[in-house]
């Protein structure tokens, strides 16, 4: 959950929307009924902060990006993902962290973002397409 | 192509393994308890206030309850001059000293 709300907010603030997710699922354990995992019931918990904390505020440009290499690829490859990834608006950013990085199928993902199934699908063929822009320019 | 692609974005985008960042753990425990010790605070205060206001409301009904049982001359419900109304003067006073917010009493 921290790792996706960093690279959802591009390093910006992800810890104190981490602490403020954890508080808030703290505060409403009551409220997960098991029905699903409880990893996608904070995952959701961190999306609606992520949303309330951007509201009323412009995307920021891109922060630097984390060098770390994806074993079994080239670091440059990953390093030009993660930034068509921060390029990338907030919501086609999350669907595709949640459908590729995290490996939620598009029904969790739409679930976890409070979406329409078709809209998350379509957002993550849009984030899909540009990230595929990005490795094509990489070659 | 598209599975191809869709296996590459999956191994790019995979989260980093990350070890155990103890640091922030301990914080979320520290912010937890903290909370838990402020919602058991704040649980003892309405239960304090609930029971100062039914001892309150009782003690009023019960001074009530007295001076329509001895009316005095003046014809109204608690004369002016008697127990009673001493005695409800007092429990306001109280009651005004007990239930003032603390930033209050302290002067601020």
């Amino acid at each position: 959950m921290r790792g996706f709300l960093a690279r959802l907010t591009r390093g910006d603030g992800a810890d104190d929307l981490a602490q403020e997710t954890f508080l808030k699922a703290w505060r409403s354990a009551g409220a997960w009924r098991g029905d699903g995992s409880y990893e996608g019931w904070l995952l959701r918990i961190a999306w609606r902060t992520f949303l309330s904390s951007r509201r009323g505020r412009r995307e920021e440009p891109v922060a630097e990006i984390e060098d770390r290499p994806a074993p079994g690829h080239a670091p440059e490859a990953r390093l030009d993902v993660e930034r068509a990834l921060g390029r990338l608006p907030a919501r086609e950013r999350a669907a595709a962290l949640l459908c590729f990085g995290e490996g939620y199928s598009h029904a969790e993902a739409a679930a976890i973002m409070a979406l329409p199934l078709g809209t998350v699908k379509s957002l993550a063929a849009r984030a899909k397409a540009a990230l595929g822009q990005a490795l094509e320019e990489h070659r | 192509m598209s599975d191809e692609l869709d296996r590459r974005l999956r191994t790019l985008l995979a989260p980093p393994e990350r070890a155990p960042d103890e640091a922030f753990a301990a914080r979320m425990t520290r912010l937890v308890m903290a909370e838990a010790r402020l919602r058991a605070a704040r649980r003892a205060a309405m239960t304090r206030l609930a029971t100062v206001m039914a001892a309150t409301a009782s003690l009023i009904l019960l001074f009530v309850l007295l001076a329509r049982a001895a009316p005095g001359d003046s014809g109204s419900v608690v004369a002016p001059s008697s127990p009673a109304a001493a005695g409800l003067l007092l429990l306001a006073l109280w009651a005004g000293v007990a239930t003032a917010p603390v930033t209050m009493r302290r002067g601020h």
